[in-house]
This record gives C-alpha cells, sequence and structure tokens, in this order.
C-alpha cells in the first residue's frame, strides 16, 4: 500500500468501522420514512432502519423516472 | 318533515383540519363502548382491576418438599399478588428508536401483534415465614386498541392522524400478526339471578332425576362464573349439581344448606315453607328431604363440612396440612352460589332457590325462557380475555407445584429457602402468558382446564374485516348466541321475541345458517362494563318498608314478595307494598335521590296465576343490556334493563301514550334498529325481509374501508373510487359519520323493460357514466416477500434483496429499480418479476414473478425491518392496485335488498331521455317489484329526484310520515314545484328512434351500492388444462385452472334430455379419454406392453400374460421373426392378439386397485 493511499482515521470514518458498517456503495434509490417522512437513500446490506428517527418501515419513494402509460 | 344537510363545507373542512379536542361523532365512540370498556375494566377500577381481584381469587398454592406419608416436610405457599400490563414498548435491546412506543400502525404495516409487557408479582413464603416477592415477567400480552393499555387511548382526532390512523379510530380490536381481530360478544344466562326451568334432558341424569331444574349461574367479583343447578328428583329431593374442571358433582341439597351455617331442620323447613303450612304439596316433600337426609348421620355444620371436605379433597388438589372442615369450607366458598361472600346469604338464596323449584314442580309458576333476552346478559370480550388469563395464572401455580414435585421424584435437591431454587423453579415453568393469550386471539380456540362455564371451544374471535365501514363497525355490534345453538335441531333460539325490543336489533341478521344466533345490538343499546355502586339501595328498600331478612324469618314462598339486589335477598314485603317499591325507586333513581344508580334495574315481577315467579329483583352489575328511554312522571332519562322492561309500558311514540298506563316513552322509534338497519332510507314502506338483504349487502359492498389505507397492509382491500353522499338518508348517517366512508354513487334510475338485456334482476349501465366514473373501483392486495423464510435462527443470511454482479437478463430492468425492487406506479403483468435478490449460495441473481392473471400496478413498496433491526432488509410487502371498472356480471344494489348484476353498458346515444334531456344511469326491469314489494326504493327515488332538483338533501329515516302525510304527497309537490311530474314518471322517448315511449316512466335517483362479488374474481372457463396424475381427470378449483365438475344431478339431467353425445363429451372426451391396449385373449388391461423394436421393424404391442418367454429349456420349433423382446432383454414368443381401446383412464387405475386386491378383471372385447 502506497503512503499516498493511507487515509488516517478521522471522526467521520471511524465512526463507521467502529460499528461495522462497510461504506457501501448505494443505488441512489430514495426511501421515506414511515414515521417522520425523511428521505434518504439505503445501502445494500444495511438494516432497515430510519437514519433520522430508527424507525423500523420505510417505504420505496416513488421514481423520478418517467412513468409513462399508453393512453387510450 | 325534516330534510337532512349535505354539510359538504364541515366535511371538508374537518377533513383538512382534524379537530383538535373531541371527535365530531361521539355515537361512534358509543358503539365500541363495550369492548373498550371491558378492556379496560381488567386493570382499572376498585381493587386494581379485575385481573388484580382475579389473582386474589385464585389465593396461595401450598407446595410440600417431602414425597413421605407420614411427614410433610418443608411448607412453600406461593401466589401471585398482582399483575401489570405496560404499553407496548418497542424491543430493549434497541438503542437507535427515537420513539420507544409502538404504535398499532406500525404493528399493522409490520404484520406483527401489538402487544405489552405483561408481568406479575409471584409471593412465597416458608413455613409459614417472611413473604419474599420478585416480579415475574410473563411475557408480550396482544393488547387492545384505544384501551387504557394502547398508546392511542383519549387522543384527538388530530393527534391520531399523526399517529397514522383514521382520524376516527375506534380500536376495541387487537393486532395479532398484523391482523386486526376482536373476541365477539356472546349471549349467556343473566347472572345471579335463578332460573326456573324444565328441560328432559336433566331427566337423563339418573335413575329418579326429573326435568325440573333450577340454574343459577353465579359471577364471582373477577367475572368468571360458576353455575349452580337444582334438581328435582321424582320422589321429591332435590340434589345440588355443580361442574369443577368439566367433572359433574351431585350434593343432596340439605347437606349444603346444613354446611353453610350452623342451623337446624326447622330453620331449613321456615325458611323454605313460610306461611303456607297448609300447602300439603310443600309439606310432603319438604319432610322427605329432611328425613332423607338422616340416612348421612351428620347433624352438626362441622361434621357436614367434614364430610364434604373428606369427598372433595382430592378434586380440589388442596393439601393434607388443611383439615377436612377447611376443605369443606374452601368448597362452599369456590363453588357454592359464589357472588355471596357471606355464608348466610347463600343458606337463604339456596332457600329460595328450592322454594322455587317447588312452585315449579308444583305448576304454580312457569319456566323461565332462556333464549329470552329478559334471562341473558352480554359476556364481553375484555372479561373474557381476564377469565383466561386468570385461568393460565391459576395454571401456573399449578406447574410450580408440579415442577417441585417432579424434582421430588428425580431427587433433586429441594431448599425453599434457596433463592437459587426459586429461581430454577421459575425458569423451568412456562411463563409466557402472552403467548397463550396471542394463541387465542389468532385462533379463537379457547384452551381451559375448567372450560370457563362456557359452551364452546372454538370461534371466540373474528377478523374484523375492513371491507368497508358498514362491515367494519357491525363487527363490534354484533352478538353471537354460541355456536352450541349452530348445531341445536330445534329453532327456538333463533326466534325474534318481543322481549328483545330495543337490544337487539330486529332486523340485522343474517338469513340462512346463522339467522337468529348472530344478532346485532340496537344502536341506542349499551352494555355496562362497570358496576354502579349499590352500597345505599338497601337502606332506601328499608326506608320504603322492606322488612329485612333477619326481622323476616318466616317469610318465603310467591305468596310475599322477595327483594333481591344483584342476587343478594335483602329482604321481604307484600306484593302490593312491592309495587309501591318499586315504583318509587324508579322515581328516586331518575330523580337521582337517595344516591341510587341510574342504571340499576327494577325487576318488578307481579304476582300472576302461573306466570314467572314473583319478585322484586334488582340489578346493577357488569355486562347488562341497558337502553335510554324517557321517564315520564321527570321527563327526563331513565336507562331500562331487559328484565324489567317486560313488566313495563313503554309508548313507542308520543301520541301514542295514555295516562295511568305509560309510564315511559322511546326517545325514538329508530332506537329499535341497528346502525346498519337505521341507514335503509324510508325502510318502514319495504317489505321486511328486503332490510334484511339491505344489512347484508351493505357488508358486502365496495365502498369505502378507510382513508389512512396507505398505513395499512391489509390481504385484500376495496374500495369505490366515485364515493358520493347519498342525497337521501336517514339522520343518523351523519351521527355516525358515514360520509366519511362513502359507500356508494347516487344514480339516475329508470324502471322501463328496454332492450331485454334488464331481464332477471340485470341491470343495464349507462356506457357514458361508466366512462365518469360510476361505480368505478380499485382492489389493493399485499404480497409479503420474506427471503429469511427457511433461514433458522442464527444462521447467516445467504439472500440479499437487490442484484448481484452475475449475469442476468437485461429485461429485469424494464420493472425493477437498481435496488432491485419494482418501480413505484409499474405495471405488472402474469410472469412479470416483482423483485431481484442475489443467492449467495448459487452465486446467482434471481427473482420472484408475479402471480396473477389480472394486471396490477405497484402501489406501495415497505421495507419492512426484524424485530432487533440490526439486519439487512428480508422482508417487504408490495401492495398492488388492480383496477376494477365496472364489467358485465359485476353485482351492483340499492339500498332496498334489489340486487343485480350488470348485463350490459349501453352506448349513451341508445339510451332512452326524458324531456328534459335526461338519460338513466341505470335501467332496472318493473318486474323487480310486484313480489318484493319494495316501496322503499320507489319512494327514495322520488325524494332523490325532488332532491337533486332542489339540491337538497332529504331525510329518508322511518317512521317520519304517517297516513296522513304520505311520502308520495311531500315529494310529489316538491317534484311539481320543479316542474315535474308529481308521481314522478316522465314521457320517455326512446334512445334509438326518437319515438316517445307509449307508457310514462318512473325515473328518479337512487343511490347504488356496487358489491364486491365481481365477475373478475369469479369467472372460470376451461377447455384444456392441468389434470389429476392419479386419474387424470381434471383438476378442480378456479385458483389451479381447473374445471367444473358434472356431477350427479347433471348427468340425470342430460340423461333424462336423451342427449348421450353430450354426456359422453362430459364425461368421457373433456374428462379421462385414453387410449389403451388391451388383450384381447385374457381380456386384461395391464398385461399388455410395447415390445424393443427389431431393426426394420415398428414396435408392437403384445400381451405378456398370454405369450411364454424363451428360455434354454423350453425346445419347440419357433419362427425367429414372431419373437419379441422386453427391455430387459428377455425374449418371449406369443401373445400378439391386443387391440386399442378407448376407455376413461379411472378405469386402468381401478383394475390396477383391484389386482392388488387380488382381483382379476377381464373385458370381453368383441370382435375376437
Amino acid at each position: 500500500m502506497s503512503r499516498e493511499g493511507f487515509v488516517p482515521p478521522s471522526a467521520a470514518n471511524l465512526g463507521n468501522a467502529a460499528s461495522g458498517i462497510q461504506a457501501l456503495k448505494n443505488y441512489g434509490v430514495k426511501y421515506v420514512c414511515a414515521q417522520c417522512a425523511v428521505n434518504f437513500s439505503l445501502s445494500p446490506k444495511e438494516p432497515v432502519r430510519c437514519k433520522e428517527c430508527g424507525h423500523r418501515v420505510l417505504y420505496k419513494a416513488r421514481t423520478k423516472r418517467m412513468v409513462q402509460f399508453e393512453a387510450r | 318533515m325534516s330534510t337532512a344537510q349535505f354539510r359538504t363545507l364541515e366535511r371538508e373542512n374537518r377533513f383538512k383540519n382534524p379537530p383538535k379536542d373531541k371527535s365530531a361523532f361521539p355515537l361512534l365512540y358509543e358503539a365500541v363502548k363495550p369492548h373498550v370498556g371491558s378492556f379496560n375494566a381488567l386493570t382499572e377500577g376498585p381493587d386494581g382491576g379485575l385481573l388484580n381481584l382475579a389473582v386474589k381469587d385464585i389465593g396461595t398454592k401450598t407446595i410440600f418438599d417431602s414425597n413421605d406419608v407420614d411427614r410433610l416436610g418443608n411448607k412453600l405457599s406461593i401466589r401471585i399478588d398482582s399483575v401489570q400490563i405496560s404499553k407496548p414498548s418497542i424491543n430493549s435491546k434497541d438503542k437507535l428508536s427515537l420513539n420507544k412506543n409502538t404504535l398499532p400502525s406500525e404493528c399493522r404495516e409490520r404484520m406483527i401483534s401489538y402487544k405489552g409487557k405483561i408481568s406479575f408479582k409471584v409471593s412465597w413464603s416458608v413455613n409459614g415465614g417472611e413473604e419474599i416477592s420478585e416480579i415475574r415477567d410473563g411475557g408480550s400480552l396482544p393488547i387492545m386498541v384505544s384501551s387504557n393499555r394502547c398508546h392511542l387511548e383519549n387522543l384527538s382526532p388530530d393527534q391520531l392522524v399523526k399517529y397514522k390512523e383514521e382520524s376516527d379510530e375506534l380500536g376495541g380490536y387487537f393486532i395479532v400478526n398484523g391482523i386486526e381481530k376482536l373476541i365477539r360478544m356472546l349471549i349467556v344466562q343473566r347472572r345471579n339471578h335463578p332460573m326456573a326451568i324444565i328441560r328432559p334432558s336433566f331427566a337423563n341424569r339418573g335413575a329418579s332425576y326429573s326435568s325440573f331444574g333450577i340454574q343459577i349461574r353465579s359471577v364471582r367479583l373477577d367475572q368468571t362464573s360458576q353455575t349452580n343447578v337444582l334438581h328435582y328428583l321424582n320422589d321429591g329431593n332435590v340434589t345440588f349439581r355443580f361442574s369443577w374442571r368439566k367433572n359433574e358433582y351431585l350434593i343432596p341439597v340439605v347437606m349444603i344448606l346444613k354446611a353453610l351455617i350452623e342451623s337446624n331442620d326447622r330453620e331449613i323447613f321456615d325458611g323454605i315453607v313460610g306461611s303456607d303450612i297448609n300447602n300439603s304439596f310443600l309439606t310432603d316433600r319438604l319432610e322427605l328431604l329432611l328425613r332423607t337426609y338422616k340416612n348421612y348421620n351428620l347433624h352438626s355444620q362441622k361434621e357436614t363440612l367434614a364430610y364434604l371436605g373428606d369427598k372433595f379433597r382430592i378434586v380440589f388438589g388442596l393439601t393434607p396440612d388443611i383439615s377436612d372442615i377447611d376443605v369443606g369450607k374452601e368448597v362452599l366458598k369456590r363453588i357454592v352460589l359464589v357472588h355471596l361472600k357471606d355464608n348466610s346469604d347463600k343458606f337463604k338464596m339456596l332457600l329460595f332457590m328450592i322454594r322455587k323449584l317447588y312452585t315449579l314442580v308444583a305448576g304454580d309458576c312457569s319456566p323461565d325462557n332462556p333464549d329470552s333476552t329478559q334471562h341473558q346478559e352480554i359476556l364481553l370480550g375484555g372479561f373474557l380475555y381476564g377469565m383466561i388469563l386468570k385461568e393460565k395464572f391459576e395454571e401456573y401455580l399449578q406447574n410450580i407445584k408440579l415442577q417441585v414435585q417432579s424434582d421430588i421424584n428425580r431427587g433433586v435437591a429441594i431448599n425453599f429457602k434457596d433463592r437459587k431454587y426459586i429461581s430454577r423453579i421459575f425458569t423451568r415453568v412456562n411463563e409466557n402468558i402472552g403467548q397463550k393469550l396471542q394463541y387465542f386471539l389468532s385462533t379463537g380456540n379457547l384452551v381451559s382446564q375448567s372450560g370457563l362455564d362456557l359452551q364452546q371451544v372454538s370461534g371466540y374471535t373474528v377478523v374484523a374485516e375492513k371491507i368497508n365501514f358498514h362491515r367494519f363497525i357491525s363487527h363490534f355490534r354484533m352478538v353471537h348466541r354460541g355456536s352450541f345453538f349452530a348445531q341445536l335441531k330445534t329453532t327456538a333460539v333463533r326466534k325474534l321475541l318481543p322481549e328483545s325490543w330495543g337490544f337487539l336489533c330486529p332486523v340485522h341478521t343474517p338469513d340462512g345458517s346463522p339467522c337468529g344466533l348472530l344478532n346485532h345490538l340496537a344502536h341506542k343499546c349499551q352494555i355496562t362494563t362497570v358496576a354502579s355502586d349499590v352500597s345505599k339501595v338497601p337502606k332506601a328498600l328499608f326506608k320504603l318498608g322492606v322488612s329485612s331478612t333477619e326481622s323476616s324469618i318466616s317469610s318465603s314462598g310467591p305468596n310475599v314478595c322477595c327483594v333481591q339486589l344483584d342476587g343478594k335477598i335483602i329482604g321481604w314485603c307484600s306484593h302490593e307494598q312491592g309495587k309501591i317499591v318499586a315504583d318509587t325507586l324508579r322515581y328516586w333513581k331518575v330523580e337521582g335521590l337517595n344516591d341510587l344508580p341510574i342504571d340499576m334495574e327494577i325487576g318488578y315481577v307481579p304476582p300472576s296465576s302461573n306466570g314467572q315467579y314473583p319478585g322484586l329483583y334488582l340489578f346493577a352489575g357488569h355486562s347488562r343490556m341497558i337502553r335510554p328511554v324517557k321517564y315520564l312522571p321527570l321527563n327526563k332519562k331513565d336507562i331500562l334493563g331487559p328484565f324489567e322492561q317486560v313488566y313495563m309500558n313503554v309508548a313507542v311514540i308520543p301520541s301514542e301514550i295514555e295516562n295511568n298506563i305509560h309510564t315511559h316513552v322511546e326517545y325514538s322509534p329508530t332506537n329499535i334498529l341497528s346502525i346498519l338497519a337505521n341507514l335503509t332510507p324510508f325502510s318502514d314502506f319495504n317489505q321486511s325481509p328486503r332490510n334484511m338483504y339491505q344489512c347484508q349487502m351493505g357488508k358486502q359492498t365496495m365502498g369505502t374501508p378507510g382513508v389512512a389505507l396507505c398505513h395499512r397492509s391489509d390481504n385484500k382491500l376495496y374500495k369505490l373510487q366515485s364515493g358520493q353522499t347519498p342525497i337521501v338518508k336517514n339522520n343518523l348517517y351523519d351521527d355516525y359519520g358515514m360520509d366519511n366512508f362513502p359507500n356508494g354513487t347516487n344514480a339516475v334510475v329508470a324502471v322501463i323493460s328496454y332492450t331485454g338485456y334488464d331481464m332477471d334482476d340485470a341491470m343495464i349501465i349507462n356506457k357514458s357514466a361508466d366512462e365518469r366514473g360510476f361505480g368505478y373501483g380499485v382492489v389493493y392486495k399485499v404480497e409479503k416477500i420474506d427471503l429469511g423464510r427457511g433461514r433458522r435462527n442464527g444462521e447467516p443470511i445467504t439472500q440479499h434483496f437487490g442484484f448481484g454482479n452475475d449475469e442476468w437478463p437485461e429485461s429485469y430492468k424494464e420493472k425493477l429499480d437498481l435496488d432491485g425492487l419494482p418501480y413505484i406506479g409499474v405495471l405488472v403483468e402474469e410472469g412479470d418479476p416483482i423483485c431481484a435478490y442475489y443467492d449467495d449460495i448459487l452465486g446467482k441473481t434471481k427473482i420472484k414473478t408475479y402471480h396473477s392473471s389480472e394486471p396490477a400496478y405497484i402501489e406501495e413498496v415497505k421495507l419492512l425491518s426484524d424485530e432487533a433491526g440490526i439486519n439487512e432488509s428480508q422482508l417487504l410487502s408490495i401492495k398492488y392496485r388492480i383496477t376494477r371498472t365496472p364489467l358485465i356480471g359485476d353485482k351492483f344494489s340499492s339500498r332496498h335488498g334489489q340486487k343485480g348484476v350488470c348485463s350490459r353498458k349501453w352506448p349513451q346515444i341508445d339510451m332512452p331521455f326524458s324531456e328534459t334531456g335526461i338519460q338513466p344511469d341505470v335501467i332496472i326491469n318493473p318486474h323487480a317489484f310486484p313480489s318484493r314489494m319494495t316501496i322503499g326504493m320507489f319512494v327514495e327515488s322520488l325524494a332523490g329526484k325532488a332532491g337533486a332538483l332542489h339540491g337538497k338533501s332529504y331525510d329518508g329515516t322511518p317512521w317520519k310520515f304517517s297516513e296522513d302525510d304520505t311520502p308520495a304527497d311531500y315529494f310529489g309537490e316538491q317534484l311539481q314545484k320543479a316542474g315535474y311530474n308529481y308521481h314522478g314518471n316522465e314521457p320517455l322517448y326512446s334512445g334509438a328512434t326518437g319515438e316517445e315511449l307509449r307508457a310514462d316512466i318512473y325515473i328518479g335517483v337512487v343511490y347504488y351500492q356496487r358489491l364486491r362479488h365481481m365477475v373478475n374474481d369469479k369467472f372460470q372457463v376451461r377447455s384444456t388444462g392441468p389434470v389429476n396424475s392419479l386419474t387424470m381427470q381434471p383438476v378442480k378449483g378456479r385458483k389451479r385452472h381447473g374445471g367444473i365438475r358434472v356431477g350427479e344431478m347433471e348427468r340425470d339431467a342430460l340423461i333424462g334430455h336423451g342427449t348421450s353425445y353430450l354426456l359422453q363429451d362430459r364425461l368421457l372426451n373433456c374428462s379421462d379419454y385414453t387410449q389403451t391396449s388391451l388383450c384381447k385373449s385374457c381380456g386384461s388391461l395391464l398385461s399388455t406392453q410395447t415390445s424393443v423394436p427389431k431393426i426394420g421393424t415398428m414396435t408392437t404391442i403384445r400381451c405378456r400374460r398370454c405369450s411364454n418367454k424363451l428360455d434354454n429349456s423350453l425346445k419347440y420349433n419357433y419362427d425367429e421373426l414372431d419373437l419379441w423382446e422386453d427391455g430387459q432383454g428377455s425374449k418371449f414368443i406369443g401373445g400378439d392378439n391386443t387391440t386399442t381401446v378407448a376407455i376413461p383412464f379411472v378405469l386402468k387405475y381401478l383394475d390396477s386397485e383391484l389386482a392388488a386386491m387380488g382381483i382379476r378383471m377381464t373385458y370381453n372385447v368383441e370382435p375376437k
């Protein structure tokens, strides 16, 4: 490992390491907390908990992508 | 005639700004009060609620640590001191959540149970020493929503909305695995009142038993009950019967009397006979009663108690350190008239019962009808819940005893003084009481040692289905007679009796098998959930001249008026005095004098010749049905019960009141109807069964189940998109807030036979009305996807939602997002992926597919956490939205039991039109009316038309019109004012030709309901499809794409018509037609087989049975060409006389089955 690749432990990444959560990429899919309605994204293999209030039910947010149906 | 209001703005505003103080619909809360109140009574009220009373009643269990016969050993006295139930909260290990409360909405979404911790304090002492206590955890107990153990208790509509509930969430149900369940109310015998019964089955009990009996259902403070029966024996004797732990015991009644108090024969004689010494029927029998008892040779109370104790020690499981006398006392305490504390009260009551029995036998009083509401009360869900809890606590103490016993037997060192040993016992005994209650709620099965004095073991709970609000609210007003009566051949229990007036709705009962057994409470009927304070009642009675029991030893029998309060004899007076006492008491209690509770029932039964046993019976306890009625002397509200109502004169309408006859008048004649029956407009104009049908159909309507649907995960939910408030509604419609949950659409209905598509209860829908959204609805279905289902606790997670890095079809991306879950709003059809997951073990990305022939839109995707909330997502629920436009074959109905099926969507241009250019939305056939006589529907049509023309809403409450003031005139005038025909008829013009029709057509506006029975859920077609592998016949069931059976009767019809070709087609060709080979020589179906083809030839069918195996020993001439070979390589000769026949495949199966039993079938086929 080169010296450049080494990142000294900071408050941010230490917290993740200590809690055992791997920093995984998330797909940018948004979820809405059923309790406090906060909008956030979730990484795969992350527990289903609201980032704000820790609630245990999350709704998938409606897609930003255009949804078009055939009009008759 | 009053008009109703639309109140559109009011409603709009209420939805935008839910009330911050209290609900706008107090009546709705009243409706579920019996449920919530009874649950609340478990933990609140005097002495810490029913649960604490229950554990007190269980008492102390004694355990000894020795098995020796002559040595008892150390004594452990253990009891449950108190019980506590806490509000539902999250797992204590969960540190992430900000809100520590578990709310009902979360339980519905996550499909878990709404449970709170139950804990109890166990106290024990060793050898009578100092008492030690420990609080034990009893697991999680399902909590009733909106009860005092629920977070929603007393919340304002505004707060409820914030808690993701309906603005008027009523509660009264439990949430078990995400399903809303409620304990249904049961009708049981009225408590603490001895009932005279003549039942032929009583005579089957023994040699000299007769059919006469007196039965009393005695209820303890904790609401558990014990039934005592006095049996009359043909020789004049009386035995006392009770059942304990499902076993029945019989004791001579004199033995009980003598054991209760120190008495003598004289006292018993006087107490029963009183002043009727000349009644030789009575004196003869009493002499015999007392004489036969002499055989027992028991003289004092102590001797009797010791005798009883000796006999019942084992049955009651009492330890040897208690004397026989104390055991006897315990038996009396637990069994005999348990509603009374004092033994002398029990003694007096028993004497009264004996006298009532003799009176019944002599024919001087009539038997009481157990099917009449007069002798009934309601067993409420909360009380039943408490009874089960009590039993589970008792079981818990028993299990501790059994655990110690097994330790003794196994030789484990026992030291009661050692906390470690006690803890060991606690850990070895099942303490999870909550789980047992959860089982009860989810299955409705009662697991009980004692049977809880009830007649059934299952069917106690029902799902509170949210098909629409009518259905939902009806569940809470439903009373069942008990499933025991459902099997009864006699229909007497189902009869509608006048006694139930005002308490049970005469209209709202289903037709068919539960008819009359499943009733609904009248909308003003309440059930008491707390006992009223009656401490001042005896004083008031004595003030009115009732002589106390002490001063009137020799009063007895039907010639004097016995005054009882909740099954306790207070005193006696003359009958004339009794009437005055009853009337004065009523005046006092309505006026609020002398601290008499207003809901006290004053049942004065006057003396009569051979009628009901007379007396003055006062009731103020739990579980009684009560209803408000206006008391005329004071013009104030009085509360009536079913016992007293029978002997009272209540005028139905004020004009009916006659001086010196009526004491009360109904507040409104509609008070006798249930909530649903009250919503049928002009129901007084209909033939009564039609109103019953409407009550049924209102509950099957595709309406509005609620507004907080996005926070629910019901398996299936129906919703009408275009719900409207009816133009014609009853005044109670608004009081019950039915506009929050609209159940139908106003439609212009023409009664005309127009196209031929409207015959036989079919209806034609205007195609343009359909396109405008008439009756348009959707069905929401929820699918739960659990990846961790096969995974056991502790195993690692191997399946993850989302796509893996392997190769998978690009087409998945059309429906699925990057997270492997479907896009919200995407249309899925059968076979489309609904979620993708990566399987670690296989190293592959897999999908779950959509399984339903109906396309659906993805409405919601919910990610659900597991219990601890530390693992990744394994559980999700997908809500589908299936659109349901009205189709041909969908069912509709008006509110008058007039249901019909849509037979055609007729183009608007071809529909008839009126002079004003109105075209009907719906056409129904005139033949729907003459035999059904639903005049209410005509009136509604008229009122709806007038309402639509004037922009008004009209009141359809029954009994508002009279013979002199008819609705036809009232609404006729309204129509005339608007320039329409007085009678509601209009000339219509044919849509096809434009010609005026030869008759005026009745056309108006009727509220139509769309019923949830839709063709899309019902149609079943098949030409070919899956077959049963054993019989090769088509499978059955719509779900499996099966066929419809042509059964025996259908077959008979085809035979009768001589349509043999059709018959063969149905029974053979379209079923299990098979071609098979058969040996003509031996006639066997099973012995043919195909031979292995030789080079240059085809395979042949040969009969193995008729061929000879070619082995070396067999030496004769053969042609090499005649030989054939089977799969094993063995060579055979002969057996070539085979043919092919067509048979049903089951024949082959039958043949094989018979062959297995050693029976051979031969078939003679011609030509040979």
